[in-house]
């Protein structure tokens, strides 16, 4: 094995050896890193942006974007909490997935009855929304934020998903396995999730040769709608209350845990197992950080340097590919 | 003849959405002060000039990045970049630098973000947006390590001078920043029009290769635009502490994508290419007539936050209407 096939690896794997160099560097400056209460901490903290940076993936491969999420998560966040005490808790969970999913279709019916092609104008359509959402859940609340309570149970499904655990997995971790899974599957098994791919890679091409370009459109909104609503309600559960604004700032992490992945911004390449790998990174960073003592806003100035250097690399990557 | 008519009505509609839109808000608000009931203040020079005032720093960070649009690229890094000159003049004041070398250093500032951001988006050929957004959150970073996230304002020995900068009021009611705004919309708009640099802007931002194929030295013309954002940014970040006295790091938070949202309903394409500096500032100017006259309703003691909702389907509305018209356009040919 000479060096330039290690240098190779290395720079095919960034992200894993992102990983490696993190946790070993982490372990010998602070031991408390490996022990079994950081790792169960890390694992909690996985809950909400895994689930919309998911979402996020599908959408991100097909070439386009969604910043509605920060509305979204708000809006199904406040309308759960208040509907817990009405019609119970599953039925409120139910309604606010469904919440999600119809944020979702909404979006990709503006899309795709605009005619919207381009990353840009489904960004902007989509900022648009988020004010929507995010207004309409301050209406719905009158701007007060819920907290969340079970007057009429005793059995609380937001207990268990917060804290409850089948053997030494945590239920919210179970949920997000299931999910990646039936994503995973969804993405490399299906003819709609080899469409959106399709899509994303090119979308003239992909027209030509009968790909159903407006259904792909309508099912990578629909399922980050409802990813964004499951995330919402694993958050719910973490910070037991619902606030009208929780959800603006995962609308640039989640982008980041895609983007860092390795999924290409231009669409066409990419995959939910790579989006795990970057959010597992990004948070394995903040805790990194956070043991060693560095301040919240450095961490925040190292989020967007990080941010920009994983599209630079990446695209230094592409170009030497390309030659 | 009818059909004369016809096509000619769609021209308009086709033209400018926003100045039609802003029309028939006007035209609204008059019918309500008809009525004495909801009768306003809507139509008092105070009103106008309020108007004016309280947009004037959208509208610069708008027209800055109003160029960067139309050579086909965008800067969302311009609310971090508002936020951090802010906080340096308000910082730099304080510790003794005269205020003109302040400005000047602030706006110094804001060009060597600019020349990151072009030399990554531009000479790496990165996607603009994603890397300007990474800019912003780490200039949001910044601003909160600079001041600790707290607000900080300039010391009371040097805060006349400082607060005069922009509201000081011309011939006893107009204030400088409206003038400052003006001068900015006025040399923008002779940069987009009439230089070669500007028309150079159109032919990139309209077709890259083809621009890049008739001689145009399109890195160099690309980059350019990043550079007078950020000037352009910094320069409404100073006057932004000056109206207010007040430097904090939450202040950039949304206003990246309001204002490039407003551009884009004012007419200028997010595609590049297609603009012009009184397009955004009738794009902008809609956007604060809108929060304006809802307040002078007073809506929001009805249904409060309905003006926001409000604000965000007349955004979706006039994207979706210049989407679908590309559309109709692209389905022609």
């Amino acid at each position: 094995m000479t060096i330039q096939s290690i240098i190779k690896l290395i720079r095919n794997n960034l992200i894993l050896a992102g990983i490696v160099v993190l946790v070993i560097v982490t372990s010998l400056i602070e031991p408390k890193f490996l022990t079994g209460a950081n790792i169960e901490n890390i694992i909690r903290q996985f809950g909400t942006l895994i689930f919309v940076a998911l979402g996020m993936t599908f959408v991100i491969m097909a070439g386009f974007i969604d910043l509605s999420v920060g509305g979204i998560i708000s809006l199904v966040a406040v309308v759960t909490v208040t509907l817990i005490d009405k019609i119970g808790q599953g039925p409120a969970i139910m309604i606010g997935i469904s919440i999600g999913l119809i944020c979702g279709l909404l979006n990709s019916f503006l899309i795709i009855t605009s005619g919207a092609l381009t990353q840009a104008e489904a960004l902007f359509l989509t900022y648009g929304m988020s004010l929507v959402y995010g207004a309409v859940a301050q209406i719905y609340v009158q701007g007060v934020t819920q907290f969340l309570t079970y007057s009429k149970t005793s059995i609380s499904l937001f207990d268990a998903i917060n804290s409850g655990s089948i053997g030494i997995v945590s239920i919210s971790f179970i949920i997000f396995l299931v999910c990646l899974l039936i994503l995973y599957i969804v993405e490399k098994r299906t003819y709609i999730g080899r469409s959106v791919v399709l899509v994303g890679g090119n979308k003239v091409a992909a027209r030509l040769a009968g790909v159903p370009i407006s259904k792909s459109i309508v099912f990578i909104y629909a399922v980050s709608g409802v990813m964004t609503a499951i995330g919402s309600v694993i958050l719910v559960a973490r910070v037991t209350l619902a606030s009208p604004v929780m959800g603006t700032p995962y609308m640039t992490q989640a982008i980041l845990a895609v983007v860092v992945g390795g999924t290409a911004l231009m669409g066409g390449k990419g995959s939910v197992l790579w989006t795990v790998m970057g959010t597992l990174l990004l948070i394995l960073m903040g805790n990194c950080l956070n043991l060693m003592g560095v301040t919240t806003y450095i961490q925040y100035m190292l989020r967007g340097a990080i941010l920009i250097l994983a599209i630079w690399l990446d695209n230094r990557k592409q170009f030497s590919e390309g030659n | 003849m009818i059909t004369n008519i016809k096509e000619y009505i769609t021209k308009i509609l086709s033209l400018q959405k926003a100045f039609l839109a802003i029309l028939l808000v006007v035209f609204i608000m008059a019918l309500f002060n008809l009525n004495p009931k909801t009768h306003s203040e809507f139509f008092s020079s105070y009103n106008f000039i309020d108007l004016l005032k309280s947009n004037s720093i959208y509208l610069i960070l708008g027209l800055g990045q109003t160029i960067v649009l139309v050579a086909g690229g965008v800067d969302l890094s311009i609310g971090g970049v508002m936020t951090v000159s802010g906080i340096v003049a308000i910082q730099l004041i304080n510790s003794g630098v005269p205020i003109p070398i302040a400005i000047i250093i602030c706006i110094v500032l804001g060009m060597a973000v600019g020349a990151i951001n072009a030399y990554i988006s531009v000479y790496q050929k990165t996607e603009p947006f994603i890397i300007t957004l990474g800019m912003g959150v780490l200039l949001t970073g910044v601003a909160q390590q600079l001041t600790d996230a707290h607000p900080v304002s300039v010391d009371f020995s040097y805060s006349e001078d400082f607060l005069n900068l922009s509201n000081y009021k011309l011939f006893g009611q107009i204030p400088v920043l409206i003038i400052v705004m003006l001068v900015v919309l006025a040399v923008i708009y002779w940069v987009l029009r009439s230089t070669s640099f500007g028309r150079n802007c159109y032919a990139i931002g309209g077709d890259y290769e083809v621009a890049k194929y008739s001689g145009i030295n399109v890195l160099r013309n690309k980059s350019l635009p990043y550079l007078i954002s950020g000037m352009t940014a910094a320069l409404s970040g100073v006057m932004l502490s000056s109206q207010l006295n007040a430097g904090n790091s939450i202040f950039g938070d949304v206003t990246a994508l309001y204002v490039v949202c407003a551009v884009v309903v004012g007419g200028t394409s997010v595609a590049g290419g297609i603009g012009g500096a009184f397009k955004s500032a009738i794009g902008l100017v809609l956007l604060g007539l809108l929060s304006n006259a809802f307040n002078m309703l007073r809506i929001d003691t009805y249904v409060p936050y309905l003006p926001t909702a409000l604000q965000g389907l007349i955004i979706v509305a006039i994207i979706w209407a210049d989407c679908y018209g590309r559309k109709r356009k692209r389905e022609e040919v």
